[in-house]
């Protein structure tokens, strides 16, 4: 009887094997790099708005600030998407006939919301909180991107949990003096544009607690830029010991790399270390 | 981790217990079968009286089957839990299991391929000025309550009431709470609510209401003809109003009325007094208490329970130099103050009011045994020798003879004026309801009334059967309700009013100290709802006047010196200052004691209960007070005809049975249960169950109906019943065995059982409890001989150097471990200096009254779902908090410890070591944390959990759908869904809150600033949270006392939650 399988057959079965190892691990690194796509993080992707509201024609146009429509990002998890009524303190002045801005009169008219699609939108089971990212020196645009300069707004980042914890294991890379918070622009220091920081010795909020410049502080009064903060956060506290190293009120040193200034900052705001900050608990509850 | 010392094995061969009988009995598992229900391991009687005769001492036990330690109860316990496993083994079950997978299955893979939808963000058009979003805001308000409102600082989300907790400024309730109030936070949003007026079972409008009762009234000669039914009127505002309404019409009548009331505490009073009064009782000043029937610390069904309850704590609490208070009881159904008390008499409700008698007249009980003498003799020397720091506190459902002997005996103790007061009532139009009621009838029955409007009651379902309410309603020509459902009385009424929830509403109310709190709306009504305000207001000149405005002008009577900052001043504290009782003059009144003739008894006898968990009814339609376990029983979804072993054995009863109760013709038919501590010849029922699918989705078809045999005259109790055992079984859900497992009864068979098991009464949680200490307690005599007794044997009667484990379950040195530098919470952070945060907790057993209040506040907290009567009975209640209840000694005069019993935080967790995916993990901070998103379900984690505090959801017991409970839910914490094993976090969403804001202002976290839910409701402080590594901390320094214990050390798991041994102060004369 002849042989059923030709000698051929060998190289066949043995191609056959390494095929299938081929394709199990393509189809992991498929499935890997699906799931880190911009169709499924959105990274990148600008959602049909109601309205094709410019950030960039707004904030660098205009110059408008931050907080002038997400008014609580300071004092809570949500920075607040603003009211109809924001955008009628203006719009009632101007661009008053603009097909544009129908649906913001027909809101203003009906008193039923705008709705607008979330674009950073994360899942449900991540309590993420804006106020103690902004108040700890953590700016806009490190999460958010430049949205100074996005016509419509999309996703910078992908938003995923290792991209969180890519700054929660090492904050310094990061953090900025909290009076930068809202500087689209920022880009640490370095030796061309060196920062200048102090110790106010002021206790309180971390805000109140260092002094940063961009200028040369040397010979002149420094201009110190300080992130808004209620008073009544200056309870009795018993932090109100200098963190060591650092005693001289107006000793401004001064920093040409972002680590050395994350690395001061770190230990100036009180940052918790990296295994608290990457706890499950801090964001999961 | 330590080594086991002994063999597993061993201790078996040495058992006398059917230990290994019971092995082979789990090796041949049958047919597979589908259990829907833990079957009890029913005990016989006969079994149950052969182990327990004559056995007294001190033993712990939790039900009577492990008592009884039955080989069913052996099988039982061998399961995690009990009986869930074999659901999928059945055939059909996995076909269903399958088919369910496969359809998540395929929702899982389309959600792989499709993207999740847009989320839409819907701004506000005008943003309210203080409104921060995510930053709740909080209201103070009022729960109103007929016993007294209970001053309640209201937590809103976005303008919705998300957690009802006790105002914090208010003078009486000091923050604290119960469960009622806080399960009326459910109750708001109840998705079973009547939603519209209906007028003929038509939906109709409230303006056409007004109109009509208008005309009627008009039409009226001076009211006549027009009857109101209220419930009892606890609003001053309601009061004023209806005194305008009887100016207008002064032939309208009024009649308040409620199943369950203060009848016997009014009529009395009024014996007393000349006019009705209420007593004001000062716990914190006094040595001796008697409570007569009276369950204060049971929930606020008694006034002022919550002053009550945290003037018995401040006192009974155990502290160098201060005298700690003793509590006699007697009183029929075993409540928790029973428990708590130092010396518990059980006596039939007839014999309640002889020795309340013979107590004030300084005569000997009639009839009593000798056991009943001594305590007699002993509570009157004890009473008496207390120089007036004593008090005697009458039930509200016991007879009005017993309230005058309490007048009596306060008077001529001289408590009063220094432990008690007598005050106006609290309730502003106080009267005596069944009288009221009856009258109401005859003029029914004699065509008086034209229109019967009832506020707030369900007569249909509640009224004495005797006096035939539904066929008096019948001759009603119109009749209105105002109500919440559509109930048993709105469906067939003329008229039904959604009433508005109190916290939709505004009105005004006494507390139990008679400060005023000003009620006001938490919400827009939600389905446009009114309050009898709205009610009385239609017949009134100036009909279109809203409830607000009635309290504003009511409430410039009361409200002292510039009106407006007064009323803002009222609103914001949440109470009115200056408007709290003062003593009545008079004083002590003279005694009426003779007015009140005793009932002599006769045969078997009922005594009619509100519930503990639902009262008279009204929160029957709440899951969580269905679900949870009730107080002393365990019992959940369920009532009982609860009594003895000795009467169940005279009527020839085993538990489950269903037993036939009929008095004078009418019947009810209810599962017997036994209940240690009850007295013989008498059978406890409770009322509020029973009801049809009006009352809504949750109340419908649980329990019977105790109503049906209730009469006008046997309100409280009836005598000269007759029971008999009908065929069938009725299996009730008792949660009790749920949480007990066969722990150690394989590995560590006390091999020295033999020793301590000298009169042969082993019980598998006795064994727990007493040998491994879960429960230890010492009299004030023995800790103050030796003040360590809860770390050295003797003081439970415990044996020492038991084979196995260590000493009474002592905690094992740190570095008696293969990993001595694991688990250590001592790490300094390097810019601070500041060791870092540790939570802990601890939990005064001394304090600690099985209220509830913590447990429904878990749920309201945390998102906790209902999973309903059919899940429980298998064991999978979702309660991340229980109160575990150890019974000790005899089982007819047993002694009862409470033990709240929520995940321990473990620094060395079992779970932790086993979970496959890393789903339970520990904090930095010592925190014992679930992620759920991690969860596959695999549950090893509570197999290997020694607590057993750990709640998996077996199916999906979260409702996703229902729109109502979705404004509910607390934003902070995730809602579970099906797979996904869950816990007590000690509200890690509050911790993380508070760190936010001290990380924010740049501080530590300040001690007390983070306070758990149950911590926060809990009426007497009996648990306290903070930072163990604090020294200074409340926590701290608690759990650095000398009888601060952890449960169940030996297995060295390090729990972060620890216990106060109590201490307690008993009558050496009754030792």
């Amino acid at each position: 009887m002849a042989q059923v399988f030709d000698r051929s057959s060998n190289a066949l079965a043995r191609f056959s094997l390494v095929l299938t190892g081929v394709i199990v691990i393509a189809l992991g690194v498929t499935l890997d790099q699906l799931q880190r796509s911009p169709w499924v993080t959105r990274q990148g992707q600008r959602p049909d708005q109601p309205i094709p509201f410019s950030h960039k024609h707004h904030v660098e146009g205009l110059g408008l600030q931050c907080q002038y429509c997400h008014t609580q990002v300071e004092k809570a998890a949500y920075a607040g998407i603003p009211p109809t009524k924001t955008c009628i303190n203006c719009h009632a002045q101007i661009w008053t006939n603009a097909d544009l801005l129908e649906p913001v009169r027909q809101s203003w008219a009906t008193g039923a919301s705008i709705q607008w699609i979330r674009v950073h939108d994360l899942p449900d089971y991540v309590y993420f909180n804006h106020e103690i990212h902004v108040n700890k020196g953590i700016g806009c645009a490190s999460c958010h991107g430049r949205v100074d300069e996005m016509p419509l707004m999309y996703q910078q980042n992908t938003l995923q949990m290792e991209w969180c914890l890519n700054c929660h294991r090492n904050p310094a890379v990061n953090l900025r003096p909290t009076s930068e918070i809202y500087n689209m622009a920022w880009a640490g220091p370095s030796s061309e544009k060196p920062v200048w920081c102090t110790s106010t010795v002021k206790g309180g909020a971390t805000a109140q607690n260092v002094s940063c410049t961009t200028t040369d502080p040397t010979g002149k009064a420094p201009e110190v830029a300080m992130l808004q903060m209620s008073a009544e956060a200056n309870g009795p506290t018993s932090s109100d010991v200098p963190p060591l190293g650092i005693t001289m009120p107006a000793s401004y040193q001064k920093f040409t790399s972002q680590i050395d200034l994350g690395k001061y900052l770190t230990t100036q705001y009180h940052i918790r270390n990296p295994e608290q900050l990457s706890s499950c608990e801090t964001c999961h509850r | 981790m330590i080594e086991m010392t002994g063999n597993p094995t061993a201790g078996i061969k040495t058992t006398g217990i059917g230990t290994e009988e019971t092995m082979a009995e789990i090796k041949a598992p049958a047919q597979p079968v589908v259990v829907t229900q833990i079957a009890p391991a029913r005990m016989t009687l006969n079994e149950v009286r052969a182990k327990l005769d004559g056995k007294t001492g001190r033993r712990f036990w939790k039900n009577l089957d492990e008592l009884a330690d039955t080989p069913a109860f052996h099988e039982l316990m061998a399961e995690e839990f009990p009986r869930q496993s074999t659901e999928w083994v059945d055939a059909v079950s996995r076909r269903g299991f399958l088919k369910v997978m496969g359809a998540s299955l395929a929702l899982a893979g389309l959600a792989g391929c499709t993207k999740q939808p847009d989320e839409p963000i819907y701004p506000y058009i005008k943003q309210p000025e203080d409104l921060v979003l995510g930053k709740p805001m909080f209201f103070a308000t009022a729960y109103p309550f007929p016993t007294g409102a209970i001053p309640v600082l209201v937590k809103s989300d976005s303008f919705r009431p998300i957690k009802v907790d006790g105002n914090p400024e208010h003078p009486m309730s000091k923050g604290k709470s119960d469960a009622f109030t806080q399960a009326t936070l459910l109750d708001l949003y109840d998705p079973d609510r009547s939603q519209h007026v209906l007028h003929r079972g038509e939906v109709s409008s409230w303006g056409q209401f007004q109109q009509a009762f208008a005309a009627a009234a008009k039409k009226s000669s001076g009211g006549q003809g027009i009857y109101i039914l209220s419930e009892t009127i606890t609003s001053p505002t309601l009061a004023a109003q209806w005194k305008q309404v009887q100016a207008a019409y002064p032939q309208a009548k009024m009649v308040q009325w409620e199943p369950v009331n203060q009848d016997s505490s009014r009529a009395a009073s009024k014996a007393a007094f000349g006019s009705y009064a209420d007593a004001q009782y000062k716990l914190e000043e006094a040595d001796v208490i008697l409570s007569l029937d009276a369950d204060f610390l049971g929930g606020i069904g008694h006034p002022g329970f919550l002053s009550l309850a945290s003037g018995y704590a401040e006192r009974h609490r155990y502290e160098e130099g201060k005298t700690m208070n003793r509590l006699y009881v007697v009183e029929t159904m075993p409540t928790v103050t029973g428990f708590k008390a130092e010396h518990r008499l059980g006596l039939k409700p007839s014999d309640i009011a002889g020795f309340a008698l013979a107590l004030a007249n300084g005569s000997a009980p009639q009839g009593a045994d000798s056991e009943q003498q001594k305590f007699f003799a002993a509570l009157s020397s004890d009473l008496k020798n207390s120089g007036g720091k004593c008090v005697v506190i009458p039930g509200e459902q016991a007879s009005p003879a017993v309230h005058a002997a309490a007048y009596a005996l306060n008077s001529s103790l001289g408590a009063v004026g220094k432990t008690v007061i007598y005050t106006e009532t609290v309730n502003p139009l106080p009267s005596e309801q069944m009288a009221d009621l009856k009258s109401l009838v005859a003029d029914i029955n004699a065509s008086k009334v034209q229109w019967l409007v009832m506020l707030g009651v369900n007569p249909i379902y509640s009224a004495p059967s005797d006096l035939l309410f539904p066929d008096a309603f019948a001759k009603v020509p119109v009749t209105v309700q105002l109500a919440s459902h559509v109930d048993e009385t709105g469906s067939i009424s003329n008229w039904h009013i959604n009433k508005a929830h109190y916290l939709e509403s505004w009105s005004d109310a006494r507390a139990y100290d008679g400060t005023i709190t000003i009620i006001q709306p938490m919400i827009d009504p939600m389905y446009g709802g009114k309050s009898a305000h709205d009610v009385l207001q239609a017949v009134l000149d100036n009909p279109q006047a809203s409830a607000y405005d009635a309290v504003l002008a009511n409430a410039k009577t009361y409200i002292k010196g510039d009106f407006a900052a007064g009323w803002r001043k009222a609103l914001h504290d949440g109470w009115v200052e200056g408007t709290a009782f003062t003593a009545k003059a008079g004083g002590s009144g003279k005694s009426a004691v003779a007015s009140f003739p005793q009932t002599p008894s006769k045969g078997l006898e009922v005594s009619f209960r509100p519930d503990p968990s639902i009262y008279d009814g009204r929160f029957a339609n709440v899951g969580w007070m269905q679900e949870l376990p009730k107080q002393v029983t365990n019992l959940s979804w369920d009532n009982a005809a609860i009594m003895s072993i000795n009467t169940m054995a005279d009527l020839k009863l085993e538990e489950s049975d269903p037993v036939k109760v009929s008095f004078n013709g009418r019947e009810f038919i209810a599962p017997a249960l036994m209940v240690p501590g009850h007295p013989d010849g008498a059978i406890t029922v409770h009322l509020g169950f029973g009801r049809g699918v009006e009352a809504g989705r949750v109340a419908q078809g649980v329990g019977f109906d105790a109503y049906q045999v209730r009469t006008s005259d046997g309100s409280l109790f009836v005598s000269g019943v007759t029971a008999q055992k009908v065929p069938g079984t009725y299996e009730l859900c008792i949660t009790k065995v749920h949480n007990i497992e066969h722990r150690g009864s394989f590995a560590q068979h006390d091999l020295e059982k033999p020793l301590s098991d000298k009169e042969g009464v082993y019980s598998l949680a006795g064994h727990e409890a007493m040998e491994r200490s879960i429960i230890r307690y010492a009299t004030v005599d023995e800790v103050k001989k030796n003040p360590n007794f809860a770390h050295e044997g003797g003081a439970s009667g415990t044996l020492i150097d038991k084979v196995g484990y260590s000493p009474q379950g002592e905690k094992v040195p740190h570095d008696n471990s293969f990993f001595p530098d694991a688990w250590r919470y001592d790490k300094q952070d390097p810019s601070t200096l500041k060791i870092q945060n540790a939570w802990g907790m601890a939990i005064d057993l001394n304090s600690c009254i099985g209220c509830n209040a913590c447990i429904v506040s878990c749920y309201a907290e945390n998102n906790i779902p209902v999973v309903g009567r059919e899940q429980v009975k298998v064991g999978r209640n979702m309660q991340w908090l229980r109160i575990d209840t150890y019974f000790e000694g005899d089982l007819h005069a047993p002694k009862a410890h409470f033990q709240p019993m929520a995940c321990q935080h473990c620094e060395n967790a079992g779970c932790e070591q086993v979970c496959p995916v890393g789903a339970t993990v520990h904090t930095p901070e010592g925190l014992n944390t679930m992620v759920y998103n991690r969860c596959v379900g695999t549950r090893y984690c509570s197999n290997n959990c020694p607590y057993k505090v750990r709640r998996f959801n077996f199916l999906l017991y979260s409702d996703y759908e229902t729109e109502s409970l979705k404004f509910m839910r607390n934003p902070d914490v995730t809602v579970r869904s099906r797979g996904v094993m869950e816990k007590c976090s000690y509200c890690v969403q509050r911790i993380e809150a508070v760190k936010i804001v001290a990380d924010k202002e740049n501080r530590e976290i300040r001690d007390g600033e983070i306070v758990t839910a149950c911590q926060q409701a809990c009426p007497t402080s009996a648990i306290t949270f903070g930072n163990i590594n604090d020294k200074a901390s409340k926590v701290a320094k608690l759990k650095a006392e000398e009888r601060d214990y952890q449960v169940l050390a030996d297995l060295n798991f390090r729990p972060r939650t620890t216990y106060t041994a109590g201490v307690i102060n008993p009558n050496a004369e009754l030792a």
